[in-house]
């Protein structure tokens, strides 16, 4: 049974407040346009964000690679900065978002290239989406497939749809949602050809209590992604440390990542 | 003058062992600097081939569209009327092959690799079949959708034989990613280093990947009759194209891809012509002509200087030896000048026979070592630029060399000679040692 657009308020708050209530129903589209919704708002930060990374990666034949990074975000004016600080032949590169534009940066080489916002970083599966901020209700449509288990939990199982306006890496997303928490605990990422590219999973979240959004703040502490093209790839994600505390304001520019890159 | 010749010739055999070991040691620096320029036209010419069958036409009518002032593209769109003005502008054309330019990842079950791809439409490509030697599978079947022709070395890599299933996979110009699936035409023989990255797709399917429409191509490659003619064909290229109001970008001696760092911090939008020749688009791997040349210059001419002083010496010797002969020659009348030309024609008898001599042992040993069709190990691939050791001979370069060779032991020869000129009769006659 569809769920009435018209109930769509009172049913998000029912979720809102004890959100495995609408396990039993199948979603309406208003329904999981406030799932995705809630994604957005409980991963963004009104104020600043740091935190610590750890990015490996294994391919194969070749050996495995861990690296150690610093993001820093400040939602409000979305900009992004990705410090890689380990090891020794990647420290002091890095990545910057100002105005749209990803900047990457090379201290072997000292320059800046300008690259698209949709690559992948430093060469592994993982993207500047995984760090960032999200807008998933903005930049897709979503539908319904499935109620569906995934171990132990309940998930709601969506298709997500690129809208046309949008230029998105992937046009096509798979989600499934945990009905009792609203977080997202899988994702399948396919090309445009529908081919399915990349599965990630977000097994443990964790909150923090953020001042500046007088809310808490969501954030994954453990993305696993494999690459379903080569399949022999795949990378972990580890996010550390946490902190929410206001950042200098002359971060978000070149020049001071090239300090740090010195 | 045949006297002085007959003189010349006399003493160098008269003094036959010195001399011999002399010889040898000129014939060795012009063996060893016909062998090297041998090494480098046969680089130059395996990279002219593969390149001129990968990558590149004699010259290239290519460019860039850029949607935003960020994000740039080669690609040139309504190609078929440019290709009308290069039709009609170029008077020695032999023909307009119209080829995609792209990179992507190509994956297989046992492997994937980066790889340029190339798309192409078999009805205008009448010069890949001729360059091309397919090892397995049929180019042919590089006209159906869906296909692509892969070399040895990335079979080999990706463990993929004709008949396989592929993917290829890539972030389009507007940041999607997208893939197709392609079946394994055929595999060619490697044709140098270039060949181990480049691969070949129907241009409907390189559409297809890359999300661009049936007007867009990479770029023109444009094959003439004569060579020579790339610097005033693109000088009439240019001038024609801006005729018609294109924008054309000035020259700039670099592949295309690595100007697209430099376009994408330029502020403009639309669509901007780019003129190149083969060089031009090979300029990357030209170090390494460079570097051989560089080698066969310094090798040659510490050799040189070695000979110089050996047959400044073996002529003093000569001339110590010979005092009281050149004395008796003056006596009965022969001229200063005379007694120079006899020295400076010996020099020159020594130094014409051994650099012949030299670089006809020079041309077989490449010879030779050509028909043993040598493998070359994998690191030493990027000076060769080819997986077998290939020489080859340019007449007007070997013979240059040993020319120059030659006037080197002449004109080193003159200082002794004027010495010996310089000397008096009677002091020469009264010589004794």
């Amino acid at each position: 049974m569809r769920t009435k657009i018209g109930c769509v308020p009172f049913f998000f708050a029912v979720w809102m407040v004890f959100p495995g209530s609408l396990a039993a129903a199948e979603l309406g589209k208003a329904d999981m346009v406030e799932i995705l919704k809630g994604i957005d708002v409980r991963v963004k930060s009104s104020g600043d964000y740091k935190a610590l990374v750890y990015i490996e990666q294994r391919e194969k034949d070749k050996p495995d690679v861990a690296r150690e990074a610093i993001v820093y975000r400040r939602d409000a004016d979305q900009k992004l900065m990705i410090l890689f600080t380990k090891p020794k032949t990647e420290a002091g590169k890095g990545y910057l978002r100002v105005d749209r534009n990803l900047w990457y940066y090379d201290p072997n080489v000292g320059k800046w290239e300008r690259r698209t916002d949709r690559e992948r970083i430093a060469g592994t599966d993982s993207r500047r989406q995984d760090f960032d901020q999200s807008d998933l209700a903005g930049e897709y449509d979503p539908a319904y497939v499935a109620e569906d288990k995934l171990g132990n939990f309940g998930v709601w199982h969506l298709k997500l749809t690129g809208k046309p306006d949008k230029d998105l890496a992937y046009p096509i997303v798979e989600f499934w949602v945990d009905q009792k928490t609203g977080n997202d605990l899988k994702r399948q990422d396919f090309a445009l050809s529908g081919r399915l590219m990349r599965t990630s999973y977000s097994p443990k979240w964790q909150k923090l209590y953020s001042q500046s959004k007088k809310a808490d703040l969501w954030y994954r502490q453990e993305i696993r992604i494999f690459d379903e093209i080569d399949k022999s790839n795949s990378t972990l994600v580890l996010i550390q440390s946490v902190d929410l505390q206001p950042l200098p304001e002359n971060i978000f520019t070149k020049a001071w990542l090239e300090t740090k890159s010195r | 003058m045949k006297h002085l010749f007959l003189i010349a010739f006399r003493n160098l055999l008269s003094h036959g062992r010195r001399n011999l070991l002399l010889g040898a040691a000129i014939a060795g620096a012009t063996a060893l600097l016909v062998f090297l320029g041998c090494l480098s036209s046969g680089v130059k010419f395996t990279v002219l081939e593969s390149a001129t069958a990968v990558a590149t036409g004699h010259l290239n009518v290519g460019g860039f569209y850029k949607v935003t002032a960020g994000q740039s593209a080669a690609l040139v769109t309504d190609y078929k009327k440019i290709r009308g003005i290069v039709e009609k502008t170029l008077p020695d054309l032999d023909f307009v092959a119209p080829r995609g330019r792209g990179w992507a990842r190509l994956v297989s079950d046992e492997g994937s690799m980066q790889v340029g791809v190339a798309g192409v439409d078999m009805a205008n490509e009448p010069r890949l079949p001729k360059v091309l030697k397919m090892r397995e599978g049929k180019l042919e079947d590089l006209g159906k959708p869906g296909n692509v022709l892969i070399f040895a070395s990335q079979a080999k890599k990706l463990k993929v034989k004709t008949g396989d299933n592929m993917v290829f996979s890539v972030l389009t110009a507007r940041g999607v990613n997208n893939t197709v699936d392609v079946r394994v035409a055929g595999v060619a023989e490697d044709m140098g280093l270039m060949t181990s990255w480049n691969t070949f797709l129907p241009q409907e399917t390189l559409n297809r990947l890359d999300q661009t429409n049936e007007s867009v191509t990479g770029a023109l490659l444009v094959y003439i009759k004569d060579m020579k003619r790339i610097p005033r064909d693109i000088d009439l290229l240019r001038k024609a194209l801006a005729e018609n109001g294109y924008t054309v970008m000035d020259r700039s001696a670099k592949a295309f891809w690595l100007k697209l760092q430099d376009i994408n911090r330029e502020d403009w939008t639309g669509q901007k012509l780019d003129l190149t020749d083969w060089e031009d688009e090979v300029s990357y791997i030209m170090w390494t002509l460079t570097a051989i040349d560089g080698l066969s210059f310094l090798l040659t001419t510490v050799l040189l200087v070695i000979i110089s002083v050996g047959i400044m010496n073996s002529l003093w010797i000569a001339i110590r030896e010979r005092t009281r002969e050149i004395g008796a020659l003056r006596a009965i009348g022969m001229r200063r000048r005379g007694v120079m030309m006899m020295f400076v024609l010996e020099a020159f008898c020594l130094g014409a026979m051994s650099t012949a001599a030299g670089a006809v042992a020079g041309c077989l040993l490449a010879l030779g070592l050509n028909a043993l069709n040598l493998p070359v190990p994998q690191g030493a691939q990027f000076f060769t630029m080819s997986a077998t050791l290939r020489f080859a001979f340019e007449p007007a370069r070997i013979i240059g060399g040993a020319v120059i060779i030659t006037v080197c032991c002449t004109l080193i020869a003159l200082i002794p000679s004027f010495r010996a000129a310089r000397m008096r009769p009677v002091m020469a006659l009264s010589h004794v040692g």
